[in-house]
């Protein structure tokens, strides 16, 4: 960007140009923004875990589920493996274009889109045939609460790598500038990493 | 962002970075407010289509159902809004894979006032937008109260309903916590920061501007929930569940509106966080920042990792009116005080977003009114760390006759307590630096002198409400509404319109009538304490809080309130002539008319497009005043090794 201000080589800096960008940290700054982000979000997931202790915990809720409600543990579980083994294929993309592969981006980025996109149709049948509805106790509020708010998580996550992936496909991205694919894949990596606590919270626990 | 390079390569005036309006039919898909003509009316159809395919697609009868296409349409309504603006246009570019393209600056800085209504990417525009909106959400916040005391002046039913009451208090309390303390410290940090360390711009320009437009939105779906038929939001604004989930239409509008201030919040402490860690001057560490800099930091990390509690309150409150859910409701396995704790899981540390910032602002004043450094330095920044850490242990507090847990009365009666040291070290510094110092009574020294008087008279009331005891006597009464407006008003209002004065030379390049400013500290500091200390008697004396009617015996005093309330009201009005006479008829205030040492003083008045002309090359500490040859930035130095993240 500076560049460009100083292609055009006239006028006062600071009255028609930006001096170029002086950073005090070795970390650039998309990536300290996106830390903090995710920190944020964990406290957002953290409100939702709140509302779940104090209706499973503090109200003495026995048992949990309630009768009759059944969770679907099994197809939850592949479902974990699902999106766990797209954390693995995000990871290859990133580390493909960084070596400068860009097949390996591409296959990466495809494959994680695909897993997630399963993961995501997989939620929304289990939430077809759940068998309870929003409106059933405080159980269901709990467990819509915090699987729909990570399936929200999981669209975004799915809209960010849909957009990279296009890019990865038009030819962006280089072994040094590769933000988007490098942002996308941390905040993809959080959201997996938070459906584990979820899984585990929400249906095994 | 830079759409116009696109769209019109061939306007050779656009590669100087100049605003050039489209012309025909371009000026309808340029963003700007003609686009927002029928991209606003198209994400609503979005949204109340959604709704109906959904409740349709579910069987969910009647398909039409008011509640929930109002929350999707205060949803909809304002992204089509934003979309129409142009604050989604960078990223949409991006990430549908168009190049990139380098940033022209055609939406930097301010040529003319129609720049203000723009996403623009000037942080110093946007601070000037921020400040602007604060003001008039301000008088209308003040306008709501002055409206209730007319009502409280005498007991009995004169002008408003319980029900009208209930909602103008509601409205006012809103208004005057997001759309006016939080976010005036954003905008007078958003104009300040950058310059005070050192940089160009903030890290995200465009999340910066996009942040800021989210605050009109939570503003106007605030005062719009007034006007709803079947009444206001009327629960306080706390909105306590499952309370508020039972009361009329107006309270989804203050459910929503609280989302988009949250929201815009967060990005801009999102955006301070970053540009303070990665954007700082060479030679500018951690030690060397200026208090403001710390406390907007640590403000930025409270916000960053509290806000987002309220969004989650805000979100179950959302769920059980529109999906039914029963997150608090006690028939249906809900805990019914879970939303108090989520919510003042963030409103204590909201407490302290409204003052730290203040505080930064405070030190800055004193340190140079005094000519003095300021007292303990590190100190002053550990002590904002402190409050930071303990600002998350004391949010039960408020609760203590809540029906909550009986065994966490006493830690977090202790925590409470505790909090007041590292409050106390603050106070005691700006004593110590004032102590023999060459005070100039300026403005902004009477706002921060008149701060520290009511900030102590607050800060001591909150530690007698800390204690479990007074506290189980005195919550809901009047006791509760002076301390909080001791700590608020008398804390954070003065401390705005003190960093308002003392920065307003360096935004506008003029300086204000110091007569009128003198005359609007002395008029709103005595209308300020006959206002709200009558109010500690009132209480005590066990006159209830949140009432439209009281008993007879309150009458004489609670009309002398309403009179010294109309009196208060009425010192904004010098204000307002000031601020609106001096922006274009004040004498040309220079670069540095208090004589500070900060980087922001050192350039013009308003500075430049781009902030600097040269690089700032730190050296020393921003508070050495007094100390002769003590400089805290050069220009123009040769460059020195990089300097790392400040550890």
């Amino acid at each position: 960007m500076s560049a460009h201000a100083e292609a055009h080589g006239h006028g006062r800096p600071g009255y028609d140009h930006p001096l170029p960008i002086h950073f005090s940290s070795r970390i650039s700054p998309v990536i300290v923004g996106i830390f903090l982000f995710i920190g944020s979000e964990i406290m957002l997931f953290g409100s939702f875990f709140t509302v779940y202790f104090f209706d499973r915990v503090v109200n003495h809720t026995h048992p949990w589920p309630p009768h009759p409600y059944v969770r679907p543990v099994f197809v939850a579980g592949v479902n974990t493996l699902i999106l766990v083994t797209s954390s693995f294929t995000m990871h290859w993309a990133t580390v493909s274009i960084k070596r400068g592969n860009r097949a390996g981006l591409q296959a990466g980025m495809v494959l994680t889109f695909l897993l997630g996109l399963t993961f995501l149709l997989t939620q929304v049948i289990e939430y077809h045939r759940i068998g309870f509805n929003t409106s059933d106790t405080s159980f269901a509020a709990t467990f819509f609460g915090l699987t729909g708010l990570h399936g929200c998580h999981v669209f975004v996550g799915l809209t960010i790598l849909l957009a990279m992936t296009i890019r990865s496909f038009r030819g962006h991205f280089s072994p040094e500038h590769h933000h988007g694919i490098e942002v996308g894949g941390i905040y993809w990596h959080f959201v997996d990493v938070m459906w584990i606590i979820v899984y585990v919270t929400v249906y095994l626990l | 962002m830079t759409t116009a390079h696109d769209t019109h390569e061939h306007d050779a005036h656009a590669e100087h970075g100049e605003y050039v309006p489209p012309t025909g039919w371009h000026r309808w898909t340029y963003p700007g407010w003609l686009r927002i003509l029928w991209v606003m009316p198209l994400f609503g159809g979005i949204g109340i289509g959604l709704v109906t395919l959904i409740r349709w697609a579910a069987d969910w009868h009647p398909i039409y159902k008011g509640v929930p296409i109002t929350t999707v349409l205060l949803t909809t309504l304002p992204l089509g809004f934003l979309a129409g603006l142009g604050g989604f246009d960078f990223w949409v570019r991006y990430s549908s894979g168009k190049p990139t393209i380098p940033d022209d600056h055609s939406r930097h800085g301010a040529r003319s006032w129609r720049d203000y209504f723009r996403i623009n990417t000037d942080h110093k525009v946007i601070g000037v937008q921020y400040l602007v909106t604060n003001m008039f959400f301000f008088l209308a916040g003040g306008m709501l109260i002055l409206l209730a005391r007319a009502e409280l002046a005498h007991p009995g039913t004169q002008y408003f309903n319980p029900q009208t009451f209930n909602a103008l208090m509601t409205d006012h309390a809103t208004l005057m916590i997001f759309l006016v303390i939080v976010p005036a410290f954003a905008g007078l940090g958003n104009f300040v920061i950058p310059l005070m360390i050192g940089a160009g711009d903030m890290a995200f320009p465009k999340l910066n501007a996009l942040s800021y437009w989210l605050l009109p939105i939570a503003g106007v779906e605030l005062l719009a929930g007034l006007f709803v038929p079947g009444g206001g939001p009327n629960s306080g604004w706390t909105c306590y569940a499952p309370l508020c989930e039972h009361q009329p239409l107006g309270n989804v509008f203050f459910n929503m509106g609280v989302q988009w201030a949250g929201a815009s919040s967060i990005m801009t402490a999102l955006n301070f966080l970053v540009t303070i860690i990665t954007m700082r001057a060479p030679g500018m560490t951690f030690w060397r920042m200026p208090l403001l800099v710390w406390a907007n930091f640590t403000t930025s990390m409270l916000v960053v990792l509290a806000t987002p509690f309220i969004a989650g309150s805000q979100f179950f409150v959302m769920f059980d009116r529109v999906m039914h859910t029963n997150f608090f409701e006690a028939g249906n396995g809900g805990y019914v005080i879970g939303y108090q704790h989520i919510f003042w899981f963030y409103s204590h540390p909201a407490v302290y977003i409204m003052l730290l910032p203040g505080f930064g602002i405070i030190s800055e004043v004193v340190s140079v009114m005094s000519r003095k450094p300021i007292f303990g330095y590190r100190l002053m920044a550990l002590s904002l760390l402190a409050i930071l850490v303990l600002g998350f242990s004391v949010w039960a507090h408020h609760m203590f006759i809540a029906g909550m847990a009986g065994w966490l009365r006493v830690p977090i009666m202790v925590t409470t307590l505790l909090i007041a040291v590292p409050t106390g070290i603050k106070v005691f510094s700006w004593l110590a630096t004032l102590w023999e110092g060459r005070i100039h009574f300026t403005t902004p020294m009477l706002w921060a002198v008149g701060f520290i008087f009511c900030f102590v008279i607050g800060g001591l009331s909150g530690i007698w409400l800390g204690a479990v005891p007074i506290d189980v006597q005195a919550n809901q009464s009047y006791f509760i509404v002076a301390h909080i407006h001791y700590v608020l008003f008398g804390g954070s209002i003065f401390t705005i319109f003190c960093g308002f004065y003392y920065w307003f030379p360096k935004m506008t390049g003029r300086m204000y009538n110091e007569r009128l400013g003198q005359l609007h500290f002395w008029l709103t500091f005595i209308g300020f304490n006959l206002t709200f200390f009558p109010m500690h008697y009132l209480g005590l004396q066990g006159m209830p809080r949140r009432v439209a009617d009281y008993a007879n015996r309150f009458g004489g005093i609670n009309e002398f309130v309403s009179i010294a309330s109309f009196g208060l009201g009425a010192s904004t009005l010098v204000f307002l002539y000031n601020i609106v006479w001096s922006w274009h008829h004040g004498p040309p205030a220079g670069r540095n008319p208090w004589r500070a040492l900060g980087i922001e003083w050192q350039v013009d008045s308003p500075p430049p497009l781009f902030n600097f002309e040269e690089e700032p090359q730190v050296v020393g500490s921003p508070y050495e005043y007094g100390v002769p040859g003590a400089r805290h930035v050069i220009f123009g130095a040769p460059q020195p090794e990089p300097v790392s993240a400040g550890h």
